[in-house]
C-alpha cells in the first residue's frame, strides 16, 4: 500500500464537495479458498454519502467481498481504487489507516477493556502515555455526531453491554480511527426491531455526513428501508451493479438473486404432480422452541421420505435439529418418535430411541481423530450399546455390508485415522456410523458441506437408497438446488419460525429464496390474517404480485370452501387460481368472481418508509352482508404502520 | 455406489514405519538406552539386586501414573496427586489406630476417591479449569494432612502392614506383583471397554463424543476419582514400606507421574496415550533416579538432571516426529 499523500487528500476534499464521487471501486476481484472459488469476477462500486445494499443467497460471496474490501483477506486478482487511488491491502491494519472499517458482530471488541479503551483501542498501541481526559471528550463527540451522546457508559467493561451497544462502540471504533468507509456485515441479526431502528437512524447519519456504507444483509425489507443503491451477487460474480433501490422491487432483488427465468421455473411447478405418501409418521414436532434461536417449529417426516430443511444460515435449523436430538435443552414443544414422545434430555436417549444425528461440523462434531477408522464407525454403536464390553462384535456383519455399500476395502477400516481421508469419504463413513444403527430416523445437517462435486452425487444416490428403504431422512441444506433436488417435501424455516411446508415440485429456488427471507412483519402479519380470516369466515392472504404473476407469502384458509387456490411458499399465473378476478382488478372494494359464490378485497400494504410490502387479500362468501373495505384497509394500514 | 473415487488424500504408511510412529516405540528405545548407559557407568546397575530395586521403586510411582493415565487421556491434568497421598496416608494411619488393617485401607481409599469425585465434579459439571481445580485441592489436602496428623509422623503402624509388601508370590514380590497386574487391568479396561473407549473419545473430541450418545459427563469424572483413589493405593505400599506416616509423604509426587505419562508418549491435550507408554515413563524416571544415586549424585542435582533429561527427549521427540510424519 502507498501512503496516501497530501496533495491526494485535498483532491479527495474538493471531491466531496461535488458529492456522489466514487469512494470505492473494486473491479474483476477473484479469491479462492483452497480449490472453492469463492469470488469469480466480482465488481462493486461505492460511492460518498450513499448506503450500498450488497446482497445475494447463502454463500453467494458478499461476505468474502466485504472481507477483501476490509482487509481481512488478500485477493488473489482484480484490483481496488479508493479515493482515485489502486490499493493493496494486506491486513485489516491498512484498511483502517485509509478509512475502511468493517463493523462484526462484537468479534474485534476486547471484552475486559472498557467501553472507552475499546473505541480508541487503536491508540492503545501508540508509545507514550494516554491522555484519557482527551479521549472521552473525543469519545463524547463522536457519540454526538451520531445523535447517541448518552447511550454508551464509557467505563463500563464491554462484557456487560448488550449486543446493539457493543454494536455501537464497534462502529464508534471506526470513528475513532476516522474511516470514511464502513461495512455492515448482517448488522441487525442479534437486534431487536427497535434497536435495528435505531442503528437505521445511526446509518442515515453517517451517510449524511458524507461516508460511504456497504449494508450487507439477507433482509430484503430492510435492504429496501435504508439503502439507495443494491448490488447483487451470486457465485462469486456481481450479477446486478448498483442499481438505484428505488426502481426495484423485491421480485427482481430474488430473480438477480436466484439467476433463473421466471416463466420456466412456474412452469415446472404446475405442472409435476405431487405423490402424497400414506406412509406412517416416523417423527413429528410440534411447537417447538429453543431459546434463543428456535421460537416456533412444527413438521413431519414419514417413513421413506425425505424431508428438506431450508433457510438461510442464522434462521435456527441447525438449533432445531440439535434440540430434536437433544444437544441443546429445549424450553417447548413436543417431540414424537414413532408415536412415542422423545424426551430431549441427551442424546442418547434419542439414539436408543431410532433417532440418527449427522451434525453440521465434521471436524468438530463428528471425527474423533485419536480413534481408528472402525471405531468411529462404531461410535453410534458405543453410545447406544448397554453393557461393559464394546461388543463391537454384534455389528461385524452389518459393518462389512456397509462397507461394501460404500466402496470402501476392508483393511481400511483399521486405518488409524480418519483423517487421511477425502471430505466426501469422511462424510459417508460418518453417515455409515448411524446406519450401523438402522434407525428410523437419520438427520443430517449440511451433509455436502466441504464435499466436492463429483462426491456429492454419490451422497445423494446414498441418502435416496436409505429413503427407498423406509428410514425417514431429514435434510438441513443451505444450498437450495441440492434441497429441492433431494428432498420430497420443504419446511422452510425463518427467524426460528416454520413459515412453508410444500412439495418440492411446488416450489423452485426463487420462491425458496423469497420464503426464507427473514421477514420482521411475518409474525404480525399471520396474526392479523389469521383475526381478518376467522371473524368474517373467510380466508385471508398476503401476496407479491407482478404482473400476471403471484407469489403467495402467507395464506390462512378458516373456511375451506373459500381456498384462493394457493398456499404459502406457491407461485401462480393469476388465472390459475380461484380469485383471478379480483387479483387483476385489485379495486379498493370486494369484487365477486365470475361464479358470484365468493368476493374478494386486495389491499396493498406499504411500509412506513413507502415502500411496497405486497397485498393482503381476503376473501368472503357473497352471500352474506361484507363489511366496509375502509374498515379492513385501515386495519392493515395500522398494521404496516407499526412495522 | 461410485467406486472410483479418491480415498486418500496420503498414502498410507508401511507397518514398519507406523510402528516407528508410535511414540510408546520410541521412548522404549529411550529406556532401553538409559538402561544400557547406566549399566556401562555404573557395575551395580544390572545386578539382580538393584533390578528388583527399581522395580520396588517404581511401584508407588507406578501406581499413581495409572490415574494420572486416565486423567492425561480427557485431557485434564491432576496436580492434587501428591496431596491427597499424604492426606489419605495419614487417614490411613489414624484408621490402623482403631480398625484393622483391610477396613482402614478401604477407608483411605474411598477417601481418596470421593476427593478426586469432588474435583472430577467441579470441573465436569461446573465447567472449571482441572488446572485451577486440582491445584486447590492440593494446597487443601496438604494442609489437611497437617492438621489431621497434629504435625508429626504417626509411627505406631501394625507390624502386619509389611506384609503388603514383602509377601513373595511365585517369586515375585507381590508389590511389584500388584503393579503388574494393575497395568494389565487399566491396558484391558482402556483397550476393550465401552469405559475405556469412551474415555479416549472424550478426551480426542468431546463433542463429537456426546453427539454420538456417549456418557461423556461420567467418564470425565471417573478418571478423576481413579486419580485420587490410586493415591491412596499408591501411598498404602509406601506406608507399609516404611511402617510410618508423614503428613509430607507424596510431596512433589505430581510432577513425577505427570513426567511418566507424558514421556510415556501421552498428549496433555487428550486423546492420546496407553498404559504401556505410561509404564515406559515410569521406568525411565526411576532408572535416572536410581543411577544418579548409584553413581553418588548429589541428591541437589538430581531434580536438575530428571527434568533435562524430560525436556530433552521431548525435544527430540518433536523433532523426531515432525520428520517422521512428513
Amino acid at each position: 500500500m502507498q501512503p496516501m499523500t497530501a496533495p491526494l487528500a485535498d483532491r479527495t476534499a474538493s471531491l466531496a464537495e461535488t458529492g456522489h464521487s466514487p469512494l470505492l471501486t473494486a473491479r474483476d476481484i477473484t479469491k479462492t479458498f483452497d480449490r472453492t472459488r469463492a469470488l469469480q469476477g466480482a465488481n462493486f462500486e461505492l460511492r460518498e454519502g450513499e448506503v450500498h445494499g450488497l446482497l445475494g443467497a447463502n454463500g453467494a460471496g458478499k461476505s468474502t467481498l466485504s472481507k477483501v474490501i476490509s482487509g481481512h483477506y488478500t485477493l488473489d486478482s482484480g484490483e481496488l481504487t479508493y479515493r482515485g487511488q489502486e490499493i493493496r491491502l494486506r491486513s485489516t491494519r491498512d484498511a483502517l489507516r485509509i478509512g475502511i472499517a468493517i463493523v462484526m458482530q462484537e468479534t474485534s471488541l476486547v471484552p475486559d477493556l472498557t467501553v472507552l479503551e475499546n473505541i480508541f483501542l487503536p491508540e492503545l498501541g501508540r508509545p507514550g502515555r494516554l491522555d484519557y481526559g482527551q479521549l472521552r471528550k473525543r469519545g463524547q463527540e463522536i457519540l454526538n455526531d451520531l445523535g447517541q451522546g448518552d447511550s454508551l457508559p464509557f467505563d463500563w467493561e464491554v462484557r456487560r453491554l448488550s449486543s446493539a451497544q457493543k454494536q455501537l462502540v464497534e462502529i464508534a471504533k471506526a470513528l475513532g480511527v476516522r474511516a470514511k468507509l464502513l461495512i455492515f456485515d448482517e448488522p441487525t441479526a442479534s437486534l431487536s426491531p427497535g434497536e435495528a431502528e435505531r442503528l437505521f437512524d445511526i446509518m442515515a447519519r453517517l451517510r449524511d455526513t458524507g461516508h460511504g456504507l456497504v449494508f450487507v444483509s439477507h433482509r430484503l425489507e430492510e435492504v429496501f428501508a435504508i439503502t439507495d443503491r443494491v448490488s447483487v451477487m451470486r457465485e462469486g460474480r456481481t450479477v446486478m451493479n448498483a442499481h438505484p433501490t428505488a426502481t426495484l422491487s423485491q421480485a427482481d432483488l430474488i430473480r438477480a438473486m436466484v439467476g433463473a427465468e421466471l416463466g420456466a421455473i412456474y412452469e415446472r411447478g404446475e405442472t409435476h404432480h405431487v405423490a402424497e405418501l400414506d406412509a406412517p409418521v416416523a417423527l413429528e414436532v410440534r411447537n417447538l422452541a429453543s431459546a434463543p434461536a428456535v421460537r416456533d417449529v412444527s413438521f413431519t417426516v414419514r417413513k421413506g421420505e425425505i424431508l428438506g430443511l431450508g433457510g438461510l444460515v442464522g434462521a435456527g435449523r441447525s438449533e432445531t435439529v440439535e434440540a430434536i436430538f437433544g444437544l441443546r435443552p429445549r424450553s417447548g414443544g413436543t417431540v414424537t418418535l414413532a408415536g412415542k414422545p422423545l424426551k430431549g434430555d441427551r442424546p442418547q436417549t434419542a439414539i436408543r430411541a431410532g433417532l440418527g444425528f449427522v451434525a453440521e461440523d465434521r471436524r468438530t462434531q463428528n471425527i474423533v481423530p485419536d480413534l481408528s477408522v472402525k471405531e468411529n464407525l462404531l461410535l453410534a454403536h458405543l453410545g447406544a450399546h448397554r453393557g461393559f464390553f464394546c461388543s463391537y462384535g454384534q455389528r461385524e456383519k452389518k459393518m462389512k455390508e456397509l462397507l461394501a455399500k460404500l466402496g470402501m476395502p476392508e483393511d481400511r477400516v483399521a486405518d488409524s485415522s480418519m483423517l487421511n481421508f477425502s471430505g466426501g469419504m469422511q462424510q459417508k463413513i460418518i453417515i455409515a456410523r448411524w446406519l450401523l444403527l438402522e434407525p428410523s430416523v437419520l438427520i443430517l445437517d449440511e451433509p455436502t458441506k466441504g464435499v466436492d462435486i463429483g462426491t456429492r452425487a454419490s451422497i445423494y444416490a446414498m441418502l435416496r437408497d436409505i429413503a427407498a428403504e423406509g428410514v425417514a431422512l431429514v435434510v438441513v441444506s443451505s444450498d437450495f438446488e441440492e434441497l429441492l433436488g433431494l428432498s420430497d417435501r420443504v419446511v422452510v424455516i425463518s427467524d426460528g419460525r416454520t413459515i412453508a411446508d410444500l412439495p418440492s415440485a411446488m416450489l423452485d429456488e426463487e420462491s425458496l429464496t423469497l420464503l426464507a427471507a427473514p421477514r420482521t412483519s411475518m409474525v404480525r402479519n399471520t396474526e392479523m390474517l389469521n383475526d381478518l380470516a376467522r371473524e368474517h369466515g373467510g380466508s385471508g392472504f398476503w401476496a407479491l404480485i407482478e404482473g400476471e404473476r403471484l407469489i403467495c407469502l402467507n395464506a390462512v384458509v378458516s373456511n375451506p370452501a373459500l381456498d384462493p387456490g394457493f398456499k404459502a411458499g406457491q407461485a401462480r399465473e393469476l388465472g390459475a387460481t380461484r380469485i383471478p378476478e379480483a387479483l387483476r382488478r385489485r379495486e379498493p372494494i370486494f369484487v365477486p368472481e365470475a361464479d358470484r359464490a365468493r368476493t374478494t378485497l386486495v389491499v396493498p400494504m406499504t411500509s412506513p418508509r413507502g415502500h411496497d410490502l405486497g397485498w393482503v387479500g381476503l376473501s368472503l362468501p357473497a352471500d352474506r352482508p361484507l363489511p366496509a373495505p375502509d374498515t379492513i384497509k385501515s386495519r392493515i394500514d395500522t398494521m404496516a404502520a407499526t412495522l | 455406489m461410485a467406486n472410483s473415487e479418491a480415498l486418500d488424500r496420503r498414502i498410507p504408511a508401511s507397518p514398519l514405519k507406523q510402528f516407528a510412529q508410535r511414540l510408546e516405540v520410541r521412548m522404549l528405545l529411550l529406556a532401553l538406552l538409559i538402561a544400557v548407559c547406566l549399566s556401562f557407568l555404573s557395575p551395580f546397575f544390572l545386578t539382580k539386586s538393584n533390578i528388583f530395586n527399581l522395580l520396588d521403586q517404581s511401584v508407588v510411582i507406578g501406581i499413581v501414573a495409572v490415574g494420572m493415565t486416565f486423567v492425561i487421556l480427557t485431557g485434564g491434568i491432576d496436580l492434587s496427586v501428591g496431596s491427597v497421598a499424604g492426606l489419605t496416608g495419614i487417614i490411613l494411619g489414624l484408621s490402623l489406630q482403631h480398625v484393622p488393617i483391610v477396613p482402614a485401607i478401604g477407608i483411605a481409599v474411598v477417601a481418596g476417591g470421593f476427593i478426586g469425585l469432588i474435583s472430577g465434579t467441579l470441573i465436569t459439571v461446573f465447567g472449571l479449569a482441572p488446572f485451577v481445580v486440582t491445584l486447590g485441592v492440593m494446597a487443601i489436602g496438604r494442609s489437611l494432612a497437617y492438621i489431621f496428623s497434629g504435625q508429626t509422623a504417626i509411627s505406631n503402624i501394625p507390624m502386619g502392614m509389611q506384609d503388603i509388601v514383602y509377601t513373595n508370590v511365585l517369586g515375585i514380590p507381590s508389590n511389584v506383583l500388584f503393579l503388574i497386574v494393575l497395568y494389565l487391568a487399566a491396558w484391558a479396561y482402556l483397550t476393550y471397554t465401552k469405559g475405556g473407549r469412551t474415555v479416549y473419545a472424550v478426551g480426542s473430541n468431546k463433542e463429537a463424543a456426546r453427539a454420538a450418545g456417549l456418557n461423556t459427563t461420567f467418564y470425565s469424572i471417573l478418571p478423576y476419582v481413579l486419580s485420587g483413589a490410586f493415591a491412596a493405593v499408591a501411598i498404602t505400599f509406601s506406608i507399609s514400606q516404611l511402617l510410618s506416616a508423614d503428613p509430607l509423604m507424596g510431596n512433589g509426587m505430581e510432577l513425577d507421574a505427570i513426567a511418566a505419562v507424558v514421556i510415556g508418549g501421552a498428549s496433555l491435550f487428550g486423546g492420546r496415550g496407553s498404559m504401556f507408554g505410561t509404564l515406559i515413563g515410569v521406568f525411565i524416571m526411576v532408572m535416572i533416579r536410581n543411577g544418579l544415586n548409584l553413581m553418588g549424585v548429589s541428591p541437589f542435582w538430581q531434580g536438575t538432571a530428571i527434568g533435562t533429561v524430560i525436556i530433552l527427549a521431548l525435544l527430540v521427540e518433536r523433532l523426531v516426529s515432525a520428520r517422521i510424519s512428513r
